[in-house]
């Protein structure tokens, strides 16, 4: 390659995380899980940030 | 980088922080001196902007993963496998894994890219993964298991097929096997469900490990080692045992030998090579020689015996184009090949009676290759010529094709330096130097 920098693909990342064994099952787990968590996070930030009333100085 | 003949590596900052980790490893002492890992030298160049440069030895020729056979296209993979098992071994990774980075020299897969090694930083996953399976492993089990060519894939795709190209090209039977499961099915599912999703932070945080990387090589090694081609085609293995091949070579090869004599080319093109016979003639002589042809079986069997040719699978009438990014990334099999002669025994009339080109089209190519020509012409009536034209009328031939004919094509591309008839006068071996 003349660029060195590939895209490693986010699914391919986690599935190493399988491929590795039952520890590693663990391990994707525990990554998925703090990725929902992290969805979450955000959805709920945008959420509280939606509902918040909307104040307009003329 | 080549600078009169040298091939030098010009590295930044980074690149030389790699080099230093790598050259402080007894992995390196042991991968160069057993030759799977290509030599390298610190080199004191006045090269502004760069940290340091590194000499590596040259490769003879350079070819691509879209030229090799099954078996090249394998031992590359383990190559691979094997590097980055020693590598984590020492605390280092390598950061792709391409077979762009893999090269035969004698015979043997060589890892050239210095640079792709880097320190293991822990937690890191193998970013090359994914493009491990694309360039090696799919290819590989394409053949395997779907009985389908990878080169067309790799030569038309920079990248390699995808998991979901490969799950579609694969038999139901083999789509349920827990490899195939994994690596296919379960990656091009990811794929698509996690487009874009920023997870290496998360992984080191879950506890990714090195461990895992090294678990899942050795499952990908026990899963490679065994892949045989499937049967696709019977190709030409019985060529030299069944018809004039073997007849003629002991007269073929004092011929050349003559030629290789008189010429003391430095690199041989040997074009419809088959067994590599001459090419093997040609490497004996002192040559680099380039065996191509378009037969995997062949070529395949020569690899596997353990050749010093170096060997690129192609189909002479669609030779490897110039491509890749701006279109000369991957510069053309003939630029590469840079022949001082060219040797095309048993090959014109394939291209005149099979593919259909006309005699003088064949004769100003090998012209236009720029260097002597030994060839061998075959006359409209030998046995061979029969059997390839049983189904064609005359009108359906292109002009051309007698010996008379052919000498007067010769006369305006070529000087004839040797002539010598074989056998029973069908066949006449020329040795031409371009005018």
């Amino acid at each position: 390659m003349i660029f060195g920098y590939l895209d490693a693909g986010s699914g391919s990342l986690i599935l190493q995380a399988i491929l590795g064994g039952a520890a590693g099952i663990l391990v994707a787990f525990k990554a998925w899980k703090a990725r929902l968590m992290g969805k979450r996070a955000v959805s709920e930030a945008q959420a509280e940030t939606e509902e918040q009333p909307v104040t307009t100085e003329h | 980088m080549f600078d009169d003949g040298r091939v030098l590596r010009l590295l930044d900052e980074r690149g030389l922080a790699g080099w230093e980790a790598l050259a402080a490893t007894r992995f390196f002492e042991t991968a160069t001196a057993e030759g799977r890992l290509i030599a390298a030298q610190r080199v004191d160049e006045p090269t502004p902007d760069v940290a340091a440069a590194l000499e590596h030895p040259r490769v003879p020729f350079v070819s691509y993963p879209y030229e090799w056979t099954f078996s090249m296209l394998k031992d590359a993979a383990l190559l691979q496998l094997d590097l980055l098992e020693g590598a984590l071994g020492e605390g280092l990774t390598i950061k792709d894994a391409t077979p762009y980075n893999i090269q035969f020299v004698s015979g043997k897969p060589v890892f050239i890219d210095i640079g792709s090694f880097e320190a293991y930083s822990p937690g890191e996953p193998w970013i090359g993964y994914r493009q491990f399976t694309r360039l090696f492993l799919f290819p590989l089990l394409m053949t395997a298991w779907a009985n389908l060519p990878f080169q067309p894939w790799l030569r038309g795709n920079m990248e390699g097929p995808t998991a979901s190209d490969l799950r579609n090209a694969l038999p139901l039977s083999k789509r349920l096997r827990p490899a195939a499961l994994l690596h296919v099915s379960l990656q091009a599912k990811m794929e698509q469900r996690m487009s874009g999703a920023a997870v290496r932070d998360q992984l080191r945080s879950a506890g990714f490990s090195a461990d895992l990387i090294l678990t899942n090589v050795r499952k990908l090694r026990k899963l490679i080692t065994p892949l045989e081609p499937g049967s696709s085609g019977r190709g030409w293995v019985e060529y030299e045992t069944c018809d004039h091949v073997g007849r003629d070579r002991a007269a073929k090869g004092e011929f050349l030998e003559a030629e290789l004599a008189r010429h003391r080319p430095g690199r041989v093109l040997d074009l419809g090579a088959n067994d590599g016979f001459f090419s093997e003639v040609a490497l004996r002589s002192g040559a680099v020689a380039i065996a191509v042809d378009g037969d995997e079986p062949v070529l395949d069997a020569l690899y596997r015996r353990g050749t010093s040719v170096c060997l690129a699978l192609g189909d002479l009438t669609n030779p490897s184009p110039s491509q890749g990014w701006a279109g000369t990334e991957r510069p053309s099999l003939m630029e590469r090949a840079r022949p001082d002669l060219v040797v095309a025994y048993g090959l014109i009339h394939h291209l005149i009676y099979t593919a259909s080109i006309p005699p003088s089209g064949v004769m100003s190519w090998l012209a236009g290759l720029g260097c002597p020509v030994v060839v061998e012409f075959v006359a409209p009536d030998d046995p061979m010529v029969a059997k390839l034209t049983a189904n064609k009328t005359d009108p359906e031939l292109h002009p051309g094709r007698t010996r008379a004919e052919f000498e007067g094509i010769i006369a305006r591309h070529f000087e004839t330096l040797a002539t010598r008839d074989l056998g029973d006068g069908q066949r006449a071996l020329y040795s031409l130097a371009p005018r």
